[in-house]
């Protein structure tokens, strides 16, 4: 499969912090791409190095088949951004932010724009001033879904929407995803990675820390199971790979490794099981571990 | 690397440009209420004086005692050269009396114009939504100059056709104004376009370019106040060279090469300036910042003073250079002043014409301490709308209380500039003529108008509270000060037009001793407009956009 973005080595500075590190991103055509991590991981510097909006320090990228600084206006024609915080013209209305965005774009789906205003129920009528956040966010929304371009770069692009336009959202991507098209979605909403990305990059500090399917990034982490035993179950706190075993309410909770499942089911057996729940990882337990043992104390960290 | 290679060599001209259409549309779209306002302002000054000044100055004889105050050094120093001034007309007199506040309007329209285009936009990140799309790198600000182009162009033809269709002045004349006119213009353009790569928040980059306006001023000021017709001090100023096409007296064109020279150096180095950086950054890095909060700022007081000071200081720097410039001419013009004739004295109404000018520069300087009151008001209506302020007044900080340390801040901010402005004057008196007296003297003379500019700030809070929208309007009391407190006394404007400015109520020091009662009534109202004000505001919605 054909890749639309890739990176190899990406390093951008501003002063002292380095807010790209050795970025390795590889987007492949057709798929919802989740880029995940904590604010000032370097989602957004990323992006606008993409966008050509800056420039990096040293390191390849690459966007279709050009590169993002020289042929950022050629690129252009075949990508739609949104970003998390989007300002507009006081004195314009939404529905001429929209059409100016359209027409130094060039494509552009009329009766999309008005489908979509209707979905997003924006009022494009009203001035730029008298919209609140979420409306100014649906305003670039519609402007990029309405787009026919072959990428998406969406930067946290549902910070400002409530949860019933979350969803319209995600019906749109799922749209946009059965198309063919590509889309790099930026989130720290991990709900929505989990339900739209068919791959996940996982960044921090400027780096790839974890690249793959959400499967495969299973695979690698803990599921957590919540037993009712009839025997007391704190001995299974001395099996390799279970983690923070605790009591609650004569129920024991605790995570386990992927790898350790099964012996830790066989442990359990003779215990007299009267419940069991197993939990898969939830995105924030993935960023947890990658982000909460830089106190280097993940199990305490993790037990909240 | 790819990230290394230079954008030229490898993006095409035309794709550096891609766009520059779409947007100057849309630019002229968004600028549809400014662009008119402020070219049909400018024309609406040269109808006003077309037809204020024949029934100020009814014969050629009246006229001629005018413009004679304007021909002494210290009506060049704040007017011009003064071409033509020896076989005055009313043609003459407007153009070469008022051109150079035609001029200051023009450098403020584009220094705004351009700031408002770029760093403004790269400031909300609306660029970035804009270069997103098929969009060249050079296109948005190279869409900003032609909107400036097609201003001024606007600008001019307003002029000229106010010039020679109502006002019926002579059409070379016209038409050299007028282009010079718009060629300033665009000269403060290029300086805004620099400005504008160098600092990342639009106001830092208005303050230097108004800072680059500030220094044209004061350098013709000094070398057009040493003889008639300018000398090569004035030519460095980018002010002077429309005003040396002396119009309606030797109507030459060559000054103006000058100008259109300056503009397109400048605006080419903003051009290659801006390539040289990212979107968003600018050439002056930003330094990290304090780690903590310190103990002060936690306070309502430390954290007016806090997001005051910047522009506080900002102001005082220039007004206290301002100071001493205008303090250092004073030698000069004491021995300008001793071969003038007796109807100067008019200007100062003073016998001792150095003390007389040195009362009116601290005039002056209150008119541009009501500026500063001004624009701090502004800002904090720009901390309620922009949402700043809602925090605040969430914490247990009352609108009152808000409002309230804000004024005081400003208002001892007032005292402080003011003080310093005096003292840098006295100064540069001090430097020149060696009398030390003028030290104490101009800190008083300065002090005596602080009352005057709590006036305008009390008026500017009471449109804040009241009529928030309106806070520009505060402007007009400091407009309507210097434009009547500089020429009403020589238009010979009735007693009730000139008092209605504050500023002409404090006694003329040091010509005059001071008078307490005026002082007291100024401070009174001043007191009274804020009070008035503080209440609204508590009584009002907060408006954010
Ligand atoms: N223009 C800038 N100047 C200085 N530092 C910046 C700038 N842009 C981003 N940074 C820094 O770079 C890091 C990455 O920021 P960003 O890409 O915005 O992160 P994210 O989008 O993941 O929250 C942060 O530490 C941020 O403070
Ligand atoms: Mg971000």
């Amino acid at each position: 499969m054909a890749h639309v973005i890739t990176t190899e080595g990406l390093v951008k500075t501003f002063g002292s912090t380095r807010a790209l590190d050795g970025l390795e991103l590889s987007v492949t055509e057709g798929e919802v791409h989740g880029f995940l991590g904590p604010n000032g991981a370097g989602k957004s510097t990323a992006i606008r190095v993409l966008l050509g909006l800056l420039r990096a320090d040293s390191g390849r990228a690459r966007l279709f088949d050009g590169d993002p600084w020289a042929d950022a206006v050629t690129l252009h024609r075949r990508l739609a951004y949104v970003p998390g915080d989007v300002e507009l013209w006081p004195n314009l209305t939404g529905g001429e932010a929209i059409d100016l965005f359209a027409r130094l774009r060039g494509r552009f789906d009329r009766t999309r724009r008005d489908e979509l205003c209707e979905r997003f129920d924006l009022d494009p009528t009203k001035k730029g001033r008298t919209y609140s956040k979420g409306n100014r966010q649906k305003v670039a929304l519609i402007s990029a879904l309405a787009s026919e371009v072959e990428l998406l770069l969406l930067d946290e692009p549902t910070a400002g929407l409530d949860p019933l336009m979350e969803a319209v959202f995600q019906e749109c991507i799922r749209d946009i995803k059965e198309a063919g098209r590509t889309v790099l979605l930026s989130s720290h909403v991990l709900a929505q990675v989990e339900a739209l990305a068919d791959r996940v990059s996982i960044i921090r500090q400027g780096r790839i820390v974890e690249s793959g399917s959400l499967a495969e990034l299973r695979h690698l982490h803990r599921i957590t199971i919540t037993v009712e035993t009839a025997e007391s179950a704190h001995a299974l706190e001395r099996l390799a790979g279970v983690h923070d075993l605790r009591e609650l309410d004569g129920q024991f909770r605790f995570e386990v490794e992927g790898d350790h499942v099964d012996d830790t089911v066989r442990a359990l057996a003779p215990l007299g099981v009267r419940s069991i729940v197993a939990h898969p990882p939830t995105l924030e337990q993935l960023l947890m571990r990658h982000y909460g043992d830089e106190t280097d104390a993940p199990s305490s960290d993790s037990a909240r | 690397m790819p990230a290394d290679a230079s954008p030229s060599s490898t993006t095409s001209r035309s794709d550096r440009l891609a766009g520059v259409g779409t947007l100057v549309r849309f630019l002229l779209r968004r600028d549809r209420i400014k662009l008119p306002a402020w070219t049909g302002g400018l024309g609406l000054f040269v109808v006003y004086l077309a037809v204020a000044l024949p029934s100020v100055a009814a014969t050629e004889e009246e006229l001629r005692s005018a413009t004679q105050l304007f021909a002494d050094p210290v009506g060049r120093l704040l007017i011009g050269p003064g071409y033509g001034f020896d076989e005055p007309s009313f043609e003459r007199f407007v153009a070469n009396g008022y051109g150079l506040y035609f001029a200051i309007i023009a450098a403020l329209m584009n220094i705004l114009l351009v700031v408002r285009h770029t760093r403004l936009e790269e400031q909300t990140g609306r660029a970035e939504l804009i270069r997103a799309n098929v969009v060249g790198r050079a296109a948005p600000l190279t869409a900003t100059l032609i909107l400036a182009v097609i201003t001024n162009l606007v600008a001019a033809v307003v002029v000229g056709v106010a010039m020679v269709g109502i006002a019926g002045f002579a059409t070379a004349g016209s038409l050299v104004f007028a282009v010079g006119l718009a060629a300033t213009g665009i000269a403060f353009a290029g300086v805004a376009t620099v400005t504008a790569q160098l600092s990342q928040y639009p106001r830092a980059a208005a303050g230097m370019a108004g800072a680059v306006l500030g220094a044209a001023f004061l350098v013709r000021a000094g070398g057009d106040m040493a003889a008639e017709g300018g000398t090569a001090l004035s030519w460095l100023s980018p002010l002077a060279w429309a005003q040396q096409t002396a119009p309606f007296v030797l109507d030459r064109w060559w000054p103006l090469a000058l100008s259109i020279v300056f503009a397109v150096s400048t605006i080419a180095l903003g051009h290659l300036l801006a390539a040289r950086r990212d979107l968003g950054a600018s050439l002056v890095a930003t330094r990290p910042g304090a780690h903590e909060a310190s103990a002060r700022l936690g306070t309502p007081v430390g954290l007016a003073v806090r997001l005051q000071r910047g522009n506080m200081i900002g102001w005082g720097a220039a007004l206290a250079i301002g100071g001493l410039a205008f303090g250092a001419y004073t030698d000069a013009l004491t021995d300008a002043f001793l071969d003038l004739p007796g109807a100067f004295t008019e200007l100062f109404g003073a016998d001792d014409l150095v003390d007389g000018y040195l009362a009116y520069m601290a005039t002056f300087m209150a008119f541009l301490g009501g500026a500063y009151a001004v624009t701090a008001v502004q800002s904090l209506r720009g901390e309620e709308t922009s949402g700043r302020a809602e925090p605040l007044l969430a914490a247990p900080v009352g609108r009152i209380t808000w409002l309230a340390t804000n004024l005081v801040v400003t208002t001892v901010g007032v005292v402080s500039i003011m003080a310093v402005t005096g003292l840098a004057t006295g100064f540069g008196a001090v430097l020149v003529t060696g009398d030390t007296h003028h030290i104490p003297d101009l800190a008083l003379a300065h002090l005596n108008q602080v009352p005057a500019v709590w006036v305008v700030l009390g008026i500017a809070v009471l449109l804040l509270g009241a009529l928030p929208r309106a806070v520009a309007g505060a402007w007009i009391i400091v407009a309507y000060g210097l434009v009547v407190g500089t020429f009403g006394p020589m238009l010979d404007l009735p007693e009730a037009v000139l008092e209605l400015s504050p500023f002409a109520h404090p006694a003329e020091v040091p010509t005059e001793t001071v008078r307490a009662l005026p002082l007291l009534t100024l401070s009174a109202i001043a007191v009274g407009a804020a009070a008035i004000g503080l209440l609204a505001f508590r009584r009002r919605d907060l408006e954010t956009t």
